[in-house]
């Protein structure tokens, strides 16, 4: 085996390591994206702390992410629902507010041991 | 490098093999969400042919959207706009004359907790529009006129209306019966394993895996913590509560779930979920329940054979029925 063939290896072996750590490490790469129900608006990763605008119909919806998930925290619908519905943290977690046709999913690799598969409320 | 080369290509095809593994999606499974209804839809189904699964998804979109166009009373050409705007009587489409047909019954057996003539009331309101407000108490009483459970007779596909100003709101059953028929759809196109979830009202097909579905239900007064959780299969959970959507005036909280008694929102109780065979059926009755109070709501229920609920009293206690710990998990963690 020649230094060169050392060094391949070496750098496949490397590699192949790094792709098992990836493939058992679950969860991971969790992103929020935001929609009007049909074409998306917005995406970021779940682990951004960020504060962004979203434009629909009625004005601006403020989407917040931080440590807690993604949560609306200014919105200029009448009854402010959608503020009311804390934050979007699990894959499937959805958030919306239906008067400015904003929609805000979190979406990701799930958990085997989440604690439920949907919410009702 | 010949003899090293095999070695170097195994490396190569276990990196490319983990990378692949790693990107593939759930197998078979598919989820969309649309806003319709007037909420978010949420449809959650598995199939081994993929395009079989788009398809079927696909069509019970199509059959949502159709029924929100028969029952929307915002739109002037719905079955529901044309039955407020007539006077005496009006042919429905079949799917409507369903819905009405389960709405006066359990209007009915609530003694009129359920009513489906609070147009006038919920637009007096304005709890669906951009200005909420209290009304004064001549107006409510004005908006209560002729309201009841013998406000609508149905004839076949006829309605008739027993007075010309009553405006129809199907609300609290049309949602739970367009994610019926979006189920029924989803069946006659192979799906055996679905979800199928209204903003929060939800029927669970068959199971989650080799597992049944597990559904949180919401705390009424800790936003997005769980109460406790159920495990449903082939099964309608719907949770009516009064933190979906309210307003404040002069310090006081003002919610969405009307006792057509006193035309006020109904104070009894926090939140009631409703396990059932159909969401149009567990539909009506969460809202029945939510007006009637734990004591007369867990009486009516005892009419429904295979109906169980959790109804979450105005002072916070929990009033389960009988059967209701029969679908929580053992390990549940909630309170």
């Amino acid at each position: 085996m020649t230094t060169g063939d050392c060094l391949l290896a070496v750098g496949l072996l490397s590699l192949a390591l790094a792709g098992l750590v990836w493939c058992a490490t679950g969860p991971v790469g969790e992103r929020v994206v935001v929609s009007d129900g049909q074409k998306v608006l917005y995406t970021a990763p779940l682990d951004t702390f960020i504060e962004v605008d979203l434009e629909g119909p009625l004005g601006l919806t403020r989407l917040r992410i931080d440590e807690q998930g993604a949560r609306i925290i200014g919105s200029p619908c009448p009854l402010k629902v959608c503020m009311g519905m804390g934050p979007a943290r699990r894959d499937g977690d959805i958030l919306a507010c239906l008067p400015n046709q904003i929609l805000v999913e979190v979406v990701g690799a799930r958990a085997e041991d989440a604690p439920y598969d949907l919410l009702s409320r | 490098m010949l003899r090293s080369r095999p070695f170097i290509l195994v490396l190569l095809a276990l990196v490319l093999a983990g990378t692949w593994w790693r990107l593939q999606p759930e197998p078979g499974q598919l989820r969309e969400v649309r806003l319709l209804l007037g909420t978010t839809i949420e449809i959650v189904a598995e199939h081994p042919d993929a395009d079989r699964l788009e398809d079927a998804v696909a069509a019970a979109f199509d059959e949502i959207q159709r029924l929100e166009w028969l029952m929307d009373p915002q739109r002037p050409d719905s079955d529901v706009a044309r039955l407020s705007a007539t006077e005496k009587s009006l042919k429905v489409a079949p799917e409507t004359a369903r819905v009405v047909e389960l709405g006066l019954d359990v209007a009915r057996r609530s003694d009129g907790a359920f009513d489906l003539s609070l147009g006038r009331l919920k637009a007096l309101w304005g709890l669906d529009g951009s200005t909420p407000q209290v009304p004064g108490a001549q107006e409510i009483a004005a908006a209560l006129q002729g309201i009841g459970p013998e406000a609508l007779q149905l004839e076949g596909l006829e309605i008739l209306k027993s007075d010309p100003g009553l405006s129809i709101d199907l609300g609290g059953v049309a949602k739970g019966f367009a994610v019926d028929r979006a189920v029924a759809v989803l069946g006659e196109h192979g799906v055996t394993s679905a979800a199928v979830n209204a903003g929060g009202d939800m029927y669970l097909l068959g199971s989650r895996g080799k597992r049944p579905w597990r559904i949180g239900i919401q705390h009424p007064r800790k936003s997005g913590a769980v109460l406790t959780s159920v495990e449903a299969s082939n099964l309608a959970v719907v949770t009516s509560g009064d933190y979906e959507r309210f307003f404040e005036q002069d310090g006081r909280r003002y919610h969405h779930l009307f006792d057509p008694q006193s035309g006020y929102p109904a104070d009894a109780c926090q939140s009631v979920t409703v396990l059932a065979d159909s969401v149009a059926l567990a539909d009506a009755l969460a809202t029945a329940l939510f007006v009637l109070g734990p004591e007369r709501g867990l009486e009516l229920l005892s009419a429904y054979a295979g109906v169980e609920a959790l109804i979450i009293a105005g002072d916070g206690r929990m009033h389960p029925s009988s059967g209701w710990k029969t679908f929580v998990p053992s390990d549940d963690s909630g309170s």
